[in-house]
């Protein structure tokens, strides 16, 4: 059975302006012990998924599961716990032992077991320091930890986490992302994760979908993702630089050639007919040092932006 | 089981925030005395007068007042709870409680209650002490008639629960409605329309049982189920307009937003 089934999901909010399409026909599955990540811009439709998911919000059609529960059931919360908008989730005025304590309580776990889960989650994140200090007192990224931490408590086997590294340093969003890799290989947790920041997408999750105004553009593995634009594009920088001369033969020979002066380096995208050495013997041939070479790969932000302008058809 | 130990957890927090705000606890409590003390005095000079305010007497006056102390908590601790809970972002954690948020709401209206008869009672104790009027208090007879007295005004907690959720900032109707509340408790309660509307009945009650001592099986039974009648009627309205809002918010998606 899958740990999430969202199939044909529509959402449209009323507003006095009028109905806003928050989501179109949004179908996705995710298999127990996966981490997806949802990617998209801002009102692209992922928090949107994530509350429906979890009961927060009504789908206006469609359906959302979890282990085949309905996310409109309470029922569904013994399956599902979440993170979102960070670390707005716990309480302020609670020490970081009170906060689980309290979570896990309210989750109906015995007051004697909660103490115990939660002295191991304040290893596990290393707030041990920090056990009787007040929420409102804990650094943005240690408040990030705790929430994280309350929703773990819970014990769910699915966890939905919204934007969890909004807000963080880059320390602390590495140290999260080390965390969240770690909840699916050692917790064994099913992680859906929203975020807009490529980074923590491609660090942690090993499927994504890519969301655009309320629809899904695509939904792969990221090395799947990455192959869909690899090209055969070259960087070469050249030691003393290039002779007008050469540039113009070169340009002749190679469509995609263009020669980028300040950095001294040239770059050409091959066609499938061509080979790399073609290009260096044309360099070679013109008496050209030749530096370095690079091959550029694509990256998840620049596969999520192609994918984004393609469907927009800009 | 597992429904107590979420109900403890509940009940644990509550107590836990009034340890942590120690002064606002403090100074509610000194307020209500001395909103009482100038009511007292206001009566004792009518008194002077020969005009009785409050037409029993002192004693109507304590009960009167020690249920409307009741009833301003019980109507807004819910609202002003899920409006803080909106605000600081942990309204959605609540939502995701396995036994729906009606029963968290239920919980925190029992711990409200159950943390309201401690300090009405230190109320109490100190109105008993500047009057000198030392009432009776049978707990046995006196809680239920209590809960049964404030459960049309949880009711209307529930209902401004569930504007709160979807309107965000109804403090001005907040505050108009308080009153609302003084005359509901000095109606004549004898008369069948009085029963039928919140508070009257029940205060009527309440006065009974703490200046003349009757026990539950002593008042009339007809009174007593007219106001069984009208707890479980109000309570269930308010629970119905909570549902109705609550739909709205989730619709709208108003969970979250403050």
């Amino acid at each position: 059975m899958d740990a999430v089934a969202v199939e044909n999901l529509t959402k449209v909010y009323p507003t006095r302006k009028g109905p806003v399409q928050a989501l179109s026909g949004v179908s996705f599955r995710v298999a127990a012990g996966e981490i997806v990540g949802l990617l998209g811009a801002n009102g692209a439709g992922k928090t949107t998924i994530i509350k429906i998911v979890c009961g927060l919000v009504r789908a206006t059609s469609g359906r959302a599961e979890i282990f085949g529960v309905p996310s409109h059931r309470a029922e569904v919360a013994r399956h599902v716990a979440a993170l979102l908008e960070g670390s707005r989730n716990v309480y302020w005025r609670l020490s970081v032992e009170e906060n689980l304590r309290f979570f896990a309580g309210l989750q109906g776990i015995p007051p004697r077991q909660a103490k115990k889960q939660a002295q191991e989650l304040i290893q596990f994140f290393g707030l041990g320091e920090k056990r009787k200090v007040t929420a409102n007192l804990l650094s943005q990224g240690m408040k990030q930890k705790l929430a994280l931490a309350c929703a773990l408590i819970k014990g769910t086997p699915v966890l939905l986490l919204d934007e969890p590294t909004l807000g963080l340093d880059v320390e602390a969003s590495h140290e999260l992302r080390g965390f969240i890799r770690e909840l699916a290989s050692a917790r064994r947790k099913t992680v859906l994760l929203s975020s807009h920041d490529m980074g923590v997408v491609e660090d942690t999750c090993a499927r994504v979908i890519i969301l655009s105004r309320g629809r899904v553009v695509a939904d792969d593995r990221v090395p799947n993702l990455l192959a869909l634009f690899r090209t055969r594009a070259y960087r070469v920088i050249l030691r003393d630089g290039l002779p007008e001369g050469i540039a113009t033969q070169l340009a002749a020979r190679f469509s995609t050639f263009r020669w980028l002066s300040q950095e001294r380096a040239l770059h050409v995208e091959l066609s499938p007919s061509q080979s790399f050495y073609e290009l260096v013997d044309a360099l070679r041939g013109a008496n050209v040092e030749i530096e370095a070479v690079g091959r550029s790969e694509p990256d998840l932000e620049e596969v999520f932006l192609r994918l984004i302008r393609e469907e927009k058809g800009t | 089981m597992r429904r107590f130990h979420a109900f403890w957890a509940i009940f644990t927090r509550f107590l836990i925030e009034i340890k942590r705000y120690p002064f606002n606890t403090l100074s509610g409590i000194v307020t209500l005395y001395l909103i009482f003390l100038l009511l007292f005095a206001g009566a004792k000079y009518a008194q002077g007068f020969g005009v009785n305010v409050f037409g029993e007497g002192l004693e109507a006056l304590v009960v009167g007042f020690l249920v409307w102390t009741f009833a301003l908590t019980a109507y807004s601790d819910l609202s002003w709870e899920i409006m803080r809970e909106a605000q600081q972002g942990t309204l959605e954690q609540l939502y995701m409680c396995p036994f729906g948020f009606r029963f968290v709401s239920l919980a925190w209206v029992l711990s409200s209650f159950l943390v309201s008869l401690l300090f009405t009672g230190a109320l109490l104790g100190l109105m008993m002490i500047t009057t000198g009027k030392f009432l009776r208090l049978p707990l046995g007879t006196l809680i239920p008639l209590l809960f049964l007295t404030l459960a049309p005004i949880y009711g209307v907690g529930f209902l401004m629960a569930g504007l709160a959720l979807v309107f965000k900032r109804i403090q001005a109707f907040f505050q108009i409605l308080q009153f609302v509340f003084v005359p509901l408790l000095f109606l004549p309660a004898e008369e069948w329309w009085a029963k039928a509307l919140p508070l009257s009945l029940g205060s009527r009650l309440i006065r009974e049982v703490m200046t003349e001592g009757k026990s539950l099986p002593a008042l009339p039974a007809l009174d007593l189920l007219m106001l069984l009648g009208t707890a479980s009627f109000y309570f269930g309205l308010g629970l119905c307009a909570f549902k109705a809002c609550e739909k709205v918010a989730k619709d709208r998606g108003l969970l979250a937003h403050y």
